[in-house]
This record gives C-alpha cells, structure tokens and sequence, in this order.
C-alpha cells in the first residue's frame, strides 16, 4: 500500500470509529478487531500507525488541554471548555494541568490550536522586544 | 741648317744690296726712305746683319717659345688650373662642411627638442603615473576606511543587540523570579479568573 492510499484508509477508519463526533471506544476496539482478521501482519502495521495518530487527533480535538499556574477552579475549566466549544462548534471537555513555571495565567491547547495566556509568555514577549 | 745655308746664298745678294745702297744712295738719298737709311747707315746699322739679327731673335724667340715658355706657360696654367681645383675643392669641401655642419647643428637642435619632448612626456607620464598612484591609493585608503567603519559600526550594533538581548533577558529573567517567588496561590488565582473573563470577552 502507497502512503496515500494508508492515510485514506486511515481517515476511514477514523470515520468509522466516531459516535456523534466524538470516538468511541467500543467502535475502536470493533474496528480494531476487524482490521487484525482482516489484512496480513505487514499491511497492518502502518495502518494502525496512521489510525493511531488520527485518532490521537481526533482526541486532542475534542479536549481543552489547559496548563495553569496556581490553582484553577472547575468552574473556571468548565468556562474555558464552553468558550471553546461555542469557538470551534463541537464540544470540547477540559484536561487541566498544573504548571506553576508559567507564573500566572493558563495556556489552553485544542486540537492544533493554541491560546496563551500566561505571564511568561508575556515576560517573553517583551524579552523580544527589548533586544 | 736650311736657314743658315739660304742666309749664307743670300749673302752676295746682301754685299749687292750694299752696294746698290752705296750706289744708289745718291739717287734716292732725296726720298724720305732714303734718308732714313743714310741716318741708319750713319750710326753702323748695317741692314742685312740687323735683318739677320731679327731672323735669329725670331729662331730664338720661335724656339725658346716652342720648349722654354710654351711648357712653362703649360705648366703655369697646369698649376693655375689646378690651384682653381683646388679652391674649387676647397669651397665644395667647405661648403659641404657648412652644409654638414648646419645639418650636424640641424640634427643636434631636432635631438635636442626631441629630448626635450622625451622629458617633458616622461615628466607628464611620472606626474600622471604618480596621480594615479595617489588616487589608486586615496580610493585604496578611503575604501579600508569606509570598511573598518561599518565593520567597528556592525561590531557596536552588534554588541549594543548582545547586550540589550543580556540585559533584557537577565530582566525578564529577575521579573520572573520576582513574580515566582512573590505570587502566592490565591493572587493567581486572581489571576486566572480575570484571564478566564479575559478569553469570554
């Protein structure tokens, strides 16, 4: 299989596997199931390479990967979560993380999409403009 | 010995001639001619021997004219032409001297200006050569300079840029250990809800 025929099966797979947009587990193991009866052992294996990043995608699409500094309420995460999902119009569910070396603020990841608002970015900010 | 052999014939034609003179005088002692010869005859000219003395004065003459003065007179005109060549040489000659010598100082005035004309070229060729050398070298210096100019120029930007990126990272790098060390949890908890507010407006 050519490299561009493994990512369009991939991208099927991926299809295959969503429930009202989001992935879900059941037909990810169903797919799964299937492609090992399926294709021969050297066929498999960069298919479910590319399954596993589009899935991982897919995933990280429907989080909000939020790294704080200091302590972060739910309702905080939660808030975050809605701005981004009424942002992208699909649901979005927080994923926080502490990191208190970004000083101040939060830095929210969804998907490839990335919203700072910390207060090292800022100090790095005006690093660059001083020099 | 033709001459002298008539002469001597001639000689009773003369002793006859003498005495008709002798004789005749008389006769003709009344014409002038007559009269000269009687005054002739009275000083001792005897008329054949002087017509003899003038024949053997014309020999003499004839002879000493023929290979005496004839030859002298060749030679003299010898020498003369040759005196005449020889000024005449001596004027070529110096003529052509003259003329050598004005064609010596001719091509010794032409050497001379085309010397001067060398030298003046040389001198306008060294001057100009030296011209472009002080350009060449002018250009030459003023090039490093401009060079060492905006090379002591990028080396200042350059160091000025190092040390504001040093000092701008050693402040940043105090802002943010000041904010570490002074922010307590509930300031940034502050923080992170007027950052939330921030991402809703």
């Amino acid at each position: 299989m050519s490299a561009a025929s493994v990512r369009a099966e991939a991208k099927r797979l991926l299809a295959m596997s969503l429930e009202g947009g989001v992935v879900s587990a059941d037909l990810v193991g169903a797919v799964l199931a299937a492609l090992t009866k399926s294709r021969a052992s050297h066929q498999l294996r960069p298919l479910l390479r590319a399954y596993l990043a589009n899935i991982r995608r897919e995933l990280a699409r429907g989080e909000a990967r939020i790294e704080h500094a200091g302590p972060l309420a739910t309702a905080e995460a939660d808030a975050i979560a809605a701005h981004f999902s009424k942002l992208l119009g699909r649901t979005v569910r927080p994923v926080a993380r502490r990191n208190d070396a970004l000083l101040a603020g939060f830095r929210v990841r969804v998907g490839d999409d990335v919203t700072d608002l910390t207060a090292s970015l800022r100090l790095a900010n005006l690093a660059k403009s001083l020099s | 010995m033709t001459f002298l052999s008539a002469l001597l014939a001639a000689e009773p034609a003369h002793e006859a001639v003498k005495a008709a003179a002798h004789g005749a005088a008389p006769a003709e002692s009344h014409g002038p001619l007559g009269d000269i010869i009687k005054l002739f005859g009275s000083f001792g000219v005897d008329g054949p021997h002087l017509l003899v003395q003038v024949i053997n004065f014309a020999l003499l003459a004839f002879v000493l004219y023929k290979f005496a003065i004839k030859p002298a007179l060749g030679q003299l005109e010898e020498r003369i032409r040759q005196a005449e060549q020889l000024q005449k040489d001596r004027s070529a000659a110096e003529a052509q001297l003259a003329s050598a010598q004005k064609t010596a100082e001719a091509k010794l005035v032409a050497a001379s200006e085309e010397a001067t004309k060398i030298l003046v070229e040389a001198r306008n060729s060294a001057k100009a050569t030296i011209e472009a050398s002080r350009a060449e070298a002018q250009a030459a210096q003023t090039e490093v300079i401009a060079k060492a100019t905006a090379a002591i120029e990028a080396d200042r930007v350059k160091m000025m840029n190092e040390v504001r990126g040093e000092v701008s990272r050693l402040v940043v790098e105090t802002a943010a250990k000041v904010l570490e060390q002074n922010l307590d949890d509930s300031m940034r908890g502050r923080l992170n809800e007027a950052a939330v507010k921030q991402l809703a407006r």
